[in-house]
């Protein structure tokens, strides 16, 4: 396992979470255990990439009606779903609602570490994907209007003599705030600012 | 023997209507139609016949309206043919019509036992849903646990401490799930039969008079023999009325799923050494040779939609309130389910 994560495990079974509490452990994965869906909520998550296995029928809030309400409650956690009675119809149901996995009680324990590793490895990359998009947000934010400007149309591909009849400044003016946004974009080459401007919504963005 | 008597009288009150209503039209000129009133007739008739008795009473009356006719000696001819074109409509439409009444009726009926029986079926799927799922709990963690417990060992240096742990938890797990087996086994063998004294007959007639209608509805005809002097039994009146209901229903559906020749179920009680009996016999397909062995077995059927569990649930009850079932084939066809319960001893009382 590279790097810190966690995995959240919610099933009201007690004798299902002590084994997968120590079998999570067992391969040096750190885990958390809840006995429901309320429980998990009023813990929190860490600020770590992490993976929740949902057992589907529990009493109070079922792990489908739970994973349902998950992008409303604002978590982007990715779902493995462990059940005691399988049901084709819930399982494909669960996977199109974008769960990782749907495991049938009792689960082959590779099978279920290989989808918290998949699980872990697809929140890893959207930390990274939201991290990188909130420091492009924050460069962006730094650069004043006039930068901004010029930066815009630069991006879809104006040249520095058209940039400054377009804004009426002079070629000079232009020159400098391309070169002052490339510096606080952290863009060392048009590509490069092309690419981070990309991550926003220009036309949203002022 | 009532029901037949009633029955009895209703036809002769019914045909000395139609001879009535015969006199009275061939009697009077062709001006009086009283053969529309044979429509009254079938529409009294429809409740306590066949579709098939129906039919052949309607045109039984419609003969009768002709030959009238023929008979008349007097009156307008014209307005007497008109007459007679018109009762005979009225009995044709009314026949007609209460025929397509019964159609509707039946296929209402068919789909409520349909749904019954689905319902059924369904309990039974979400019960074994909540064993299973009770069941794969402390299965499910007795593997992960092994597995932990694998894992623990196979570090380097192996954790045995971890490991003693695991296995602690998988003993104590399988524990659960053996409890959780003996738990549903207990439901499934069902309450202590609570035993009481009561007349069977009394109880067999109360099981018949609730599965009449499905009886007549198939056009079967019902034989009852129950023995005048049955001593009293002791057993679950309740179980005792539900193994009598399962095998009579499995009787009708016997007869219903077979050629329609004899239509019969004999129902006979009688005593012997000190258990009371009953007896159903039917006149249905009877019991396939080789199936006999697994009659009384569970989730054994040759029915397209049954369960496979009545027989073996009637054994069950039967033998928890100290009797014995038995079945076997009738030569002429059909077959002889037999049960007993015992009797309560004379001389006590």
């Amino acid at each position: 396992m590279t790097g810190p994560c966690v995995v959240y495990v919610i099933d009201d079974d007690s004798s299902v979470r002590a084994a997968l509490d120590d079998l999570l452990a067992s391969v040096g994965i750190r885990v958390l255990t809840f006995d429901s869906t309320t429980a998990f909520l009023a813990h929190g998550m860490e600020d770590a990439p992490g993976c929740l296995v949902l057992d589907v029928r529990m009493p109070g809030q079922s792990g489908i009606d739970f994973h349902r309400r998950m992008a409303g409650l604002g978590i982007a956690l990715p779902v493995v779903f462990i059940t005691g009675h399988g049901d084709i119809t819930m399982g494909v149901d669960a996977i199109k609602h974008g769960a990782i996995e749907f495991l049938t009680k009792p689960f082959n324990d590779q099978t279920l570490l290989d989808a918290i590793q998949n699980g872990i490895g697809k929140d890893r990359d959207r930390r990274r994907a939201v991290a990188e998009s909130e420091m492009v947000r924050a460069r962006w934010a730094s650069l004043s209007a006039g930068e901004q400007e010029v930066a815009r149309l630069v991006v879809q591909g104006l040249l520095n003599k058209q940039i400054a009849s377009v804004l009426d400044v002079s070629e000079i003016t232009v020159k400098v705030r391309r070169a002052q946004a490339m510096r606080k974009m952290d863009a060392r080459t048009l590509p490069d600012l092309v690419r981070l401007t990309g991550k926003l919504d220009l036309d949203g963005l002022s | 023997m009532r029901a037949r008597l009633r029955l009895g009288l209703r036809l002769a009150l019914l045909a000395g209507v139609m001879a009535a209503l015969f006199a009275v039209d061939t009697a009077t000129n062709y001006e009086v139609a009283a053969a529309v009133f044979y429509a009254m007739v079938v529409l009294n008739a429809a409740p306590f016949l066949g579709r098939r008795a129906l039919i052949r009473l309607s045109a039984f009356c419609v003969a009768l309206t002709v030959l009238s006719f023929a008979l008349t000696p007097k009156g307008n001819m014209p307005i007497g043919l008109a007459n007679m074109g018109v009762s005979i409509a009225a009995i044709v439409m009314t026949a007609w019509l209460i025929l397509k009444m019964d159609a509707a009726r039946q296929a209402a009926q068919d789909a409520h036992a349909k749904l019954v029986r689905i319902a059924r079926i369904k309990s039974l799927e979400g019960l074994t849903t909540s064993i299973a799922h009770e069941i794969n709990q402390p299965l499910a963690a007795i593997v992960t646990s092994g597995n932990a417990c694998g894992h623990w060992l196979a570090h380097d240096p192996p954790n045995l401490d971890r490991a003693r742990q695991a296995l602690d938890r998988i003993v104590r797990d399988a524990g659960r799930a053996s409890a959780i087996v003996a738990r549903v086994r207990s439901l499934t063998r069902g309450e202590p039969p609570s035993r009481t004294v009561f007349a069977f007959n009394d109880a067999v007639g109360e099981v018949v008079g609730v599965s009449r209608g499905e009886i007549e509805r198939h056009g079967i005809e019902l034989v009852l023999d129950l023995a005048p002097d049955l001593p009293a039994v002791r057993a679950d009146r309740v179980q005792v009325q539900q193994v009598i209901g399962n095998l009579l229903l499995n009787a009708i559906e016997a007869i219903a799923a077979g050629p329609a020749r004899a239509r019969t179920i004999h129902m006979v009680s009688e005593v012997a050494g000190g258990m009371v009996g009953l007896s159903i016999r039917d006149s249905g397909i009877g019991i396939p040779a080789g199936i006999r062995d697994h009659l009384f077995e569970a989730f054994w059927t040759t029915k397209e939609d049954g369960m496979g569990i009545g027989l073996s649930i009637s054994r069950t009850l039967v033998e928890a309130n100290g009797g014995e079932i038995s079945a076997e084939p009738v030569e002429t066809g059909g077959a002889t389910f037999r049960f007993t319960v015992p009797a309560v001893q004379q001389e006590k009382s």
